[in-house]
């Protein structure tokens, strides 16, 4: 018995080390790595509080350029604050949204997917309606509404990027559980006298799987961008937190003068989307096992 | 005058793990104008690397490592061979459905092919109206404007053979040509086949896992195993007499239509993959072979001259002719009588599917209303071809369907209006093994948890009882316990089907309704997956529905068989009356079109009418889509 377990732990550490020896796979999940570690890090890592103004010293470029001061390694902006610090706690709202607003799209999502496509009938004609109609508003547009309606603050942003983009798992993951349950198994576990639940949990759930983790990773770019696209208008979080798209909005009007103060989140939210990019991307070849070679194991 | 194609000891190789693993071996053979070879061997003898080597389309990974094709006369080249491909060298592929482009008509796909043979642009339509009609496609002006979905495999299958015929080529190279369509059609495509290459007199090698369909069909067979030509001689002959004892356990391995019955002599182990080959440098055959000595695994055997035109590569004993090896053979114990009440029992059971869309108002029956019983340990085959209703009752028999009419019983109970516990105890009565096991076995659980499933419906089960239960189950159906840590896409396609069975067998069924479970394996496969239903029907006197479009299969299997077509029974009775002395004409055509493994007897049969066959699977198809 030890034998065999210590087998399968070493079957289940091949089976990590195959996903990430995958270059996009590593390279996109070293720099998420990054991310969370800069994000979580934050007090320790920032040079200076994120909020406090330094009026005597406004717009001051970088430390390695002419005029900038070591204290303030990216320089400040308009009201003096330090950038970099500014950057790294803008990573935190980055994080929690990406992370918060991917899981309820795809427990939303992914939920309606599977019922729908595998009880199909009314049901399935049902939500494929309201999908139908729900994709036909400019998902911009829409959050925005959703943002007014609601009123500001992180958790309504996490809630627009949920209600706005459970859309897209939906569209895609009922496809695939529509193939995964004609397969001969779902029948022949039905023979078995397993439940609807069950079948989905069981046979279904675990074929869609590698899918779902793909396109979470895919929802997690596009929440940052949703997240910076809300705060730049002025519609996410209150004045006293850092974000994003706070800053590109406060940097806007000193573009000509001191660009650096645009550039640093504009750098900050491609690197944290290129990185989950990277993953999904990776992540969809390797987990794919249609792409995967016979017996790679 | 030389031949249109010779291989003169040609041998492909693969490099793993840093050494050259010869995956065709010193392959020799030709071809005359006018002649046709058939390469018979069972999947991964080589049978299509040939095809490869012809095309100079090999894999990147492989390499011409030694020998010589010539063509003509002259040695052939890849690019030589590339750029002939169409004009000097045709090939009518395996899938005909697939083969053809989905989104361009025949008549696209046909004036691609007539600029490649550089034929003037005026004559294009008339030619290809010409070439259609010689395939025996009635209008072809209508054929011209379909899309490949619009036709059935046979038609499609006509419409490639047409145009591998259209540049008139001095070879045509056609793989497995006919092995996804139904028997009756098989016939007639072979029938079509020789036909126009007799009229043209084109050389035409003909790759078949089917020894008995290359033996009536073919003017020589080369018989290969893993690599290795084994064996090579006179079609007729080979059937007749096989030499080598691979050979001879292809032809035993296949039930026979006619004659008294054998157990299945059925080879150990499996033919081998490319990481064994590697360990095997002698006769490749040898660690299977009933008549090894002590040399053979050492010595590359040579084929050797034993008749007229007759080689065999062998250098153990198989030259002790194999009618004493028929002794060697087992007659098939009968089987008991069914007795007490019937197990299942359908009555008046229908299926009608109503049109919707623009179809609606129209009605199209599946399932015929029919009665039927199947008694306790009765083994009952189903026979038909695509489209004949088969699979309905399948589902309608293990209740993955509902009829629209009638009503099934189980153990004496209607299926319909049963309470929750006793549809448990049908289920648990009437057990279902699945046709094609990449489908049925969840590709993410393994061995042992496939064989178990219906456990986890019982949480007083512990883990350890599961696994001993699997490993019980997987010993019942031949297969080894350090299976049970593999995942199905580890598992060769024979042992994907046992593991399919041993599922079944969970629940303790009393029967199994077998639906087409033995059509995509090798004959030797094929030969272990029979002997195992039936030990299973002996030692556990589980009934069994088998349901086959290979009638040699139902033959060997079972006492009562159903001749199904269009939805409705034709004929059914005792097994070796309806097939012995068959009173439709329907059956009668199905015998007919199974190649015989009698080397004299005629076959393809000669033309009769079927129009009518054809016509009435197509509109099925075309339902179904």
């Amino acid at each position: 018995m030890t034998v065999l377990t210590m087998n399968q732990q070493a079957r289940r550490l091949s089976g990590a080390a195959r996903i990430f020896s995958h270059p996009k796979v590593a390279i996109g999940g070293a720099m998420v790595l990054l991310f969370v570690l800069v994000a979580v890090f934050a007090p320790w890592l920032a040079p200076n509080d994120p909020n406090a103004q330094d009026l005597l010293a406004t717009l001051l470029p970088p430390a390695w350029a002419d005029g900038g001061m070591v204290q303030y390694p990216l320089g400040t902006d308009s009201l003096g604050r330090c950038v970099l610090s500014r950057l790294i706690y803008g990573s935190r709202i980055a994080l929690i949204v990406a992370v918060v607003a991917a899981t309820g799209t795809m427990l939303l999502g992914t939920t309606l997917a599977i019922l729908a496509g595998y009880l199909r009938g009314g049901f399935d004609r049902a939500t494929s309606f309201v999908v139908v109609l729900w994709m036909a508003f400019p998902p911009v547009v829409f959050s925005m509404m959703l943002m007014v309606g609601l009123g500001t603050g992180v958790r309504n942003v996490i809630l627009a990027v949920v209600l706005v983009d459970w859309t897209r798992f939906y569209r895609v993951v009922r496809a695939e559980v529509i193939v995964a349950r004609q397969r001969e198994y779902v029948q022949a576990a039905r023979l078995l006298g397993f439940s609807h639940l069950r079948i989905m949990l069981r046979e279904v759930l675990p074929g869609v799987a590698p899918l779902i983790i793909t396109l979470f990773s895919l929802q997690m770019g596009v929440a940052i961008i949703v997240e910076a696209i809300l705060s730049f208008v002025g519609l996410s979080v209150p004045s006293n937190v850092v974000a994003w798209g706070v800053m590109l909005a406060d940097g806007r009007d000193q573009i000509y003068q001191a660009g650096w103060n645009l550039l640093a989140p504009v750098c900050g939210i491609v690197f944290a989307v290129l990185a989950f990019n990277l993953l999904s991307d990776g992540l969809r070849v390797v987990l794919d096992p249609r792409l995967r070679r016979k017996g790679g194991e | 005058m030389p031949a249109v194609l010779e291989f003169k000891d040609v041998s492909v190789s693969v490099r793993v793990a840093g050494t050259d693993v010869a995956l065709l071996r010193n392959v020799s053979f030709d071809v005359g104008k006018g002649r046709i070879l058939g390469l018979v061997g069972e999947s991964g003898a080589g049978k299509s690397m040939v095809g490869r080597v012809v095309s100079g389309l090999l894999p990147e990974n492989l390499r011409f490592s030694g020998g010589h094709v010539y063509f003509q006369g002259s040695e052939l080249t890849g690019r030589k061979a590339r750029s002939w491909l169409g004009r000097r060298i045709a090939f009518i592929p395996q899938e005909p459905l697939s083969a053809l482009n989905p989104v361009l008509t025949v008549r696209q796909q046909m004036a691609e092919h007539m600029k490649h043979i550089g034929l003037p642009r005026r004559q294009w339509e008339a030619y290809c109206i010409e070439r259609l009609a010689e395939v025996g496609l009635p209008d072809p002006e209508d054929i011209l404007g379909r899309y490949a979905h619009q036709l059935s495999g046979g038609q499609c299958q006509r419409v490639l053979i047409a145009m591998a015929f259209s540049g008139d080529p001095e070879l045509i190279v056609a793989d497995e040509p006919t092995t996804a369509l139904d028997v009756v059609i098989q016939a007639q495509i072979v029938r079509l086949l020789r036909q126009v290459q007799r009229k043209h007199g084109t050389a035409v090698i003909l790759i078949t896992h089917d020894l008995s369909m290359a033996a009536h069909v073919c003017d020589e067979v080369a018989v290969l195993y893993a690599g290795d030509v084994v064996e090579r001689g006179p079609a007729r002959k080979v059937l007749e007499a096989p030499w080598h004892p691979y050979s001879w356990s292809l032809k035993m391995a296949t039930p026979s239509l006619s004659g008294p019955q054998y157990v299945l002599p059925a080879l150990a182990d499996l033919m081998p993959g490319l990481n064994q080959i590697a360990e095997l440098p002698g006769c490749r055959f040898a660690r299977r072979c009933p008549t090894r000595n002590a040399e053979c695994e050492n010595r590359v055997p040579v084929l050797e001259r034993v008749g007229d035109a007759h080689f065999v590569a062998c250098g153990g004993q198989c030259r002790a002719d194999s009618a004493s090896r028929k002794t060697e053979l087992h007659v098939l114990p009968s089987i008991g009588n069914p007795h007490g009440r019937p197990l299942l029992e359908l009555r008046d059971v229908g299926m009608t599917y109503r049109g919707q869309g623009r179809r609606k108002g129209q009605h199209f029956h599946a399932l015929k209303p029919l009665s039927l019983s199947v008694g306790q340990g009765e083994l009952l085959g189903v026979v038909g071809e695509s489209g004949s209703g088969k699979s309905t009752l399948a589902r309608l028999m293990v209740g993955l369907m509902a009829p629209t009419a009638g009503t099934v019983h189980v153990d004496g109970v209607a299926r319909s209006g049963a309470s929750s516990r006793e549809a448990a105890k049908m289920r648990e009565t009437v057990q279902m093994v699945f046709q094609d096991p990449d489908s049925a076995l969840n590709p993410r659980r393994t061995v042992e948890r496939l064989v178990a499933q219906a456990l986890e419906l019982r949480p007083d089960l512990g883990a350890s009882e599961r696994g001993r239960i699997a490993e019980r189950l997987i010993d019942q159906v031949g297969m080894a316990a350090d299976a049970l840590q593999r995942f199905p896409s580890q598992l060769s396609g024979g042992q994907k089907q046992r593991v399919n069975i041993a599922r079944a067998l969970c629940v303790a069924p009393r029967l199994l309704v077998a639906d087409e479970i033995v059509s995509g394996l090798d004959v030797s496969v094929q030969a272990l997956i029979m002997n195992l239903l039936l030990q299973l029907n002996r030692e556990l006197g589980i009934a069994v529905v088998l349901i086959s479009h290979d009638l040699s299969v139902v033959r060997y299997l079972c006492q009562r068989v159903l001749v199904m077509r269009h939805g409705e029974v034709v004929e059914q009775g005792p097994t070796d009356e309806v097939f012995g002395s068959p009173k439709h004409p329907y059956t009668r055509l199905l015998l007919d079109s199974v190649p015989s493994d009698d080397a004299g007897a005629v076959w393809p049969p000669p033309e009769r009418s079927e129009g009518g066959v054809a016509a009435v699977g197509r509109t099925v198809l075309e339902f179904q889509s």
